[in-house]
């Protein structure tokens, strides 16, 4: 009798034991994060056409300045590289120079920790990009502002036509 | 495009190795993306994957394996998806991304 109450007894603590482990099992909840970045375009800009001989995206001169939004959700993972055009992707054709000019700089960010951004960037392409170290994670938004001037300082007309000119937001892991 | 820091991994092939890439589509006005493979001076490498160019809607997700000759492995240091922009008749600047993943 007391072999059969032991027996029983194993039996029911072996069993208690391997619910015990089932139960633990299932309350694990896996996940890993990965660092990402994505690029999104917040204004869509164009140029306005303030005089015969200048193509600008300047509110002022009836352009609109693009904006474009970069998110991160790793610090010091990612480094933005923002350009401002220095050719037109489409255009009639032109038989004389433009000059281009243009700013990029931090327009918003998600926290006051990035206040630093604008200071921090330094410039290549002759100045058209401009590097961000993205070292806090979150958003920031970027404005691009351009400038097309015909005529290579003489002042000459744009030809007649349709005008495109490319933005080019990077997000380059570090 | 994930991981941020991708390996190479062998693949079944003798000489060939492979990385396995995760892109999301954020952008409503992109719906194609290019993929490349560049070295330290951005030079690009030769590589290969079912589509070097590809489609992906709004807020979708796609997995692509990208594969590479082991005498290529060790230059190849970013690898990166850019927008393809589909031509329009407005005078509107358009704007590009690049996104990229670097090999460590």
């Amino acid at each position: 009798m007391n072999k059969l109450f032991t027996i029983a007894l194993m039996l029911g603590l072996t069993g208690c034991s391997l619910f015990a482990s089932k139960v633990e099992a299932g309350t694990n909840i896996n996940g890993t994060v990965e660092s990402r970045c994505t690029v999104n375009t917040d204004t869509s800009g164009y140029y306005g056409n303030p005089n015969a001989y200048t193509l600008t995206t300047l509110p002022a001169s009836a352009g609109q300045v693009p904006v474009i939004r970069i998110d991160t959700s790793l610090a010091n993972a990612y480094k933005a590289q923002i350009s401002y055009p220095t050719s037109f992707s489409s255009s009639p054709s032109l038989g004389d120079t433009v000059v281009w000019t243009g700013t990029v700089a931090v327009d918003q960010t998600s926290s006051s920790d990035m206040s630093g951004y604008q200071a921090a960037s330094t410039t290549a392409d002759g100045g058209a990009m401009r590097i961000y170290p993205l070292s806090i994670a979150g958003a920031t938004w970027f404005s691009v502002a351009s400038v097309a001037t015909y005529g290579g300082g003489q002042q000459k007309a744009f030809p007649g036509g349709s005008y495109t000119a490319v933005v080019i937001a990077e997000c380059v892991a570090q | 495009m994930t991981p941020t820091y991708p390996k190479w991994q062998t693949s079944m092939i003798d000489g060939v190795h492979k990385t396995t890439m995760e892109m999301f589509n954020k952008r409503q006005d992109v719906k194609w993306y290019e993929i490349g493979v560049f070295d330290e001076e951005w030079n690009p490498i030769p590589f290969v994957t079912s589509y070097k160019v590809i489609q992906l809607d709004y807020l979708n997700h796609v997995k692509f394996d990208v594969y590479i000759t082991s005498n290529n492995k060790d230059k190849a240091e970013y690898i990166c998806s850019l927008s393809k922009l589909r031509g329009n008749r407005n005078n509107k600047p358009m704007i590009a991304s690049k996104i990229c993943s670097r090999f460590k």
